[in-house]
């Protein structure tokens, strides 16, 4: 499904945030990313629909090559890669369906998205979600009136209402009250084993990542240092995950 | 006269001791602007034959005739210099610079009015022009130190064009007033002035029949030059050089020079008896207020400020207020309604308003996105129309609706569609410009959202800019029709129809009591509109 080879990031101002990473991914599996802050997950994660242009390296995603798609191919191949932020991201004078819709935008002409004439079926698809993340009800409701945790939950199911066959989410539960952390991964894995859909999550607690993910990608200094199933994360590896000082907080 | 302004410095330096703050301050900026207000503002009048010949000459102008004076600036650097060591010494040098200038100063101004000859100081009014050019680029070197290769030379480089180009004929042709615009006094030849006075009595005969032919009272004989009749010099002699210099004329320079005095003198009275009352930083914030006060002087004699001329116009608002109450409502027998009027030409008023605001935000509505740096700065196209918008919201802001609707009256006509289109015109680039800045600080979070769900750009701008700008589009637009309706009011008087002509057609024809109807209109539409918009505005965000 996913495969990346020496991946490399620089930013302009010199910043190495990768360094030839080189992973690949079946379909379906459910993959956390560890490290420190600032060893690179988010940036691993956004090269890979290139909400950040990689510096080196290739990146293929169900048999096409990312990192060589023009603007309008790349803007097809979003609509299938759903992509949750830490922040949520959301629209926030915006009702909670109109948010939701947002993720059916790539599969209308841009003259009807302007318009907002989405298809019945596109409605369908967002009401569903939104019942799957258990806000029906608040359909209407500005995005701006509900709680962090509802947000992210609109989040999510703007991201499903893609129909994707890749996740991406970033953090989505570290600016919540910890005890929604379930509530966010659980959702995500339903998901993934319901549809076989590819999930990747950056996680900053080891905890949860070895309680949800099937496997573990673990970055330091923006080198991949660990990739393997959950049950090979001895503490010997771990201690080598977070070593180094936290200088780049 | 002359002591009144100095007792005014002296009790301004005495309140201002009261508040707990540094008196040096005060000190050093009296100082300061001795030292500037001597060679830059004019002392007293001298006049000449034609009221084009009158002078008026500067404190430094006048030292060759009078170098007595010299002691004001002096006294004031030595008082400058000892407010340096602080404490006692600083207030006596407060004392002694304010003593001592008073007294040369006081016993110029006492004088008699005298004979003086000019000597014209080719070059110093374009030095100081070219130097005025030159000192923003010095300053420029001096902050950006790295960049001193370029500003330095250029700025020397610009004084030195300024001035030689300022210098030549071809200058003098363009800047008329510049050439030779300052001139040193110097003393009249002695025997000048006796012969002047001699001259004047033997012409009188002959002088006396001419005025009595044109109906004018004769003249008497005059012991001295002060006497002469009418403070004008003869024709010849003002042609020779000669002016009648008359220290009682006070200019602006001498009142400056004497509430500097004044403050000088009752900051040093403070810290003889208070020497703490100093700061480390005395020398910038003295220089600071020496700077808004030396600049206010001469901004209140270039808007000739006389409260003397309300005080001969009050008459005149009596009156006024008398012909304009109570006001003419309707007097149906002459088939005159102002009140109707008034209510029609107010609404004409708001419909300009209305109409050059809505123009104006639906040319800003696109254009601003253009206009907004976040938008553009990927694409070389894009920026080059960036900085095309920049531009021109910047050059129509420079031109106010009032000469937009000028010139447009003289293309279009007289009426209200010249007052809409001047208004709309000028509006676009306000409103731009507030509209860009809302576009550049939106919330970039669901701008990537929406890139990340396979949107097209001109979808992200749908969904995840406008839902954000558009509330504050809305609220700057109300805003800027608060202020059109203003503007709208004042259109009227060029012609652009509506209240305010309506006003200026009243006050014309003297019907002041149809005026005042149109007067409190405004007052209440204008309170409505500013309460009913910032309700409607407090509501939006
Ligand atoms: N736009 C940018 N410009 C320059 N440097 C950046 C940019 N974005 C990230 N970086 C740097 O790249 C490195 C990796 O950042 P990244 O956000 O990928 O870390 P992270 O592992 O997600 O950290 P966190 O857990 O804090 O989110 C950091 O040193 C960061 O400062
Ligand atoms: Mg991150």
């Amino acid at each position: 499904m996913i495969e990346v080879r020496n991946l490399s990031k620089v930013f302009p101002d010199g910043t190495q945030a990768l360094s030839g990473a080189s992973v690949s991914i079946p379909k379906g599996d459910f993959v956390a990313i560890i490290g420190l802050s600032g060893a690179g997950k988010s940036t691993f994660l956004r090269t890979l629909n290139r909400l950040v242009e990689p510096t080196a390296g290739e990146v293929w995603v169900g048999g096409v090559e990312v990192t060589r798609l023009s603007r309008k191919e790349l803007q097809a191949f979003r609509r299938k890669v759903g992509f949750i932020f830490q922040q949520f991201n959301l629209v926030q004078r915006l009702t909670v369906l109109d948010n939701v819709l947002h993720g059916r935008l790539g599969y209308l002409p841009t003259w009807k998205g302007l318009l907002g004439l989405y298809r019945e079926e596109d409605t369908a698809i967002a009401l569903e979600q939104i019942k799957r993340v258990g806000l029906q009800g608040k359909e209407r409701a500005r995005a701006d009136q509900l709680s962090g945790g509802q947000q992210q939950r609109v989040a999510i199911a703007r991201a499903l209402a893609q129909e994707p066959e890749l996740i991406l989410a970033d953090e989505p539960m570290a600016s919540l009250d910890p005890r929604l952390s379930d509530v966010i991964l659980g959702i995500l894995k339903e998901y993934n084993e319901e549809k076989g859909v590819t999930v990747l999550v950056n996680i900053h607690v080891l905890e949860l990542a070895r309680r949800y993910a099937r496997r573990i990608l673990a970055f330091n200094k923006g080198r991949l240092v660990f990739d393997g199933p959950v049950e090979a994360l001895t503490p010997e590896v771990e201690r080598q995950v977070y070593s180094g000082n936290l200088e780049a907080l | 006269m002359s002591l009144a302004f100095f007792a005014a410095g002296l009790s301004l330096a005495g309140l201002l001791g009261l508040g707990r703050g540094s008196v040096r301050r005060y000190l050093v900026a009296a100082a300061l602007g001795i030292l500037v207000a001597s060679p830059a503002f004019p002392l007293v009048g001298a006049v000449g034959y034609l009221s084009r010949e009158a002078l008026e000459p500067t404190l430094a102008a006048l030292l060759p005739a009078y170098p007595l004076l010299a002691l004001v600036p002096l006294a004031a650097a030595l008082a400058l210099a000892l407010a340096h060591f602080g404490g006692r010494v600083a207030g006596l040098g407060g004392l002694l610079g304010g003593g001592l200038g008073l007294f040369a100063l006081l016993s110029f101004l006492d004088g008699h009015a005298h004979l003086v000859k000019l000597r014209p100081v080719p070059g110093l009014m374009e030095g100081v022009a070219a130097l005025a050019l030159a000192i923003p680029f010095l300053a420029l070197a001096w902050g950006q130190r790295k960049r001193a290769w370029l500003w330095l030379p250029l700025g020397v480089a610009l004084g030195f064009g300024a001035f030689s180009w300022l210098n030549s004929p071809t200058g003098h042709t363009y800047f008329p007033r510049m050439g030779a615009y300052y001139k040193l006094v110097l003393p009249a030849e002695p025997g000048a002035e006796e012969a002047l006075v001699q001259a004047f009595n033997q012409g009188l005969e002959e002088l006396n029949r001419v005025r009595q032919e044109i109906g004018l009272p004769p003249l008497k004989p005059i012991q001295d030059l002060s006497g002469l009749g009418e403070g004008r010099l003869p024709q010849e002699v003002a042609q020779a050089g000669y002016r009648l210099l008359q220290p009682a004329a006070l200019r602006y320079g001498a009142v400056a020079l004497l509430l500097f005095l004044g403050v000088l003198f009752g900051a040093g009275l403070w810290l003889v008896f208070r020497p703490g009352l100093e700061e480390p930083g005395d020398l910038r914030q003295g220089g600071v207020m020496a700077a808004v006060a030396l600049s206010i002087f001469p901004a209140f004699d270039a808007t000739e400020f006389d409260l003397g001329k309300l005080v001969k116009g009050w008459p005149f608002l009596v009156n006024f207020l008398d012909r304009a109450w109570p006001p003419n409502l309707a007097q149906p027998q002459h088939d005159i309604y102002p009140l109707q009027s008034v209510a029609s030409e107010m609404l004409l008023t708001v419909e300009i308003a209305l109409v050059g605001t809505l123009l104006a935000a639906l040319f800003a509505l696109p254009t601003s996105f253009l206009a907004a740096r976040n938008l553009t700065f990927k694409n070389p196209v894009l920026r080059l129309l960036f900085y095309l918008m920049r531009g021109f919201y910047n050059v129509d802001r420079g031109v106010d609706t009032l000469i937009l609707a000028l010139i447009l009256v003289a293309a279009v006509g007289l009426g209200p569609f010249a007052g809409v289109l001047a208004m709309a015109i000028h509006s676009i680039a306000d409103l731009g410009k507030l509209y860009s800045e809302a576009i550049e600080n939106v919330d970039k979070g669901p701008i990537e959202a929406l890139e990340s769900v396979g949107a097209s750009g001109s979808n992200v701008l749908r969904w995840a800019i406008l839902p954000q700008v558009l509330p504050l589009f809305v609220s700057y637009t109300l805003y800027r029709f608060e202020i059109n309706f203003r503007v709208s009011i004042v259109l009227g008087l060029v012609g652009a129809g509506g209240i305010g002509f309506f006003i200026k057609g009243a006050m014309d024809a003297g019907h002041y009591d149809q005026m005042v109807i149109g007067i409190i209109a405004i007052v209440l539409v204008v309170n409505l509109i500013d309460f009913a918009s910032s309700w409607l505005r407090s509501r939006l965000v």
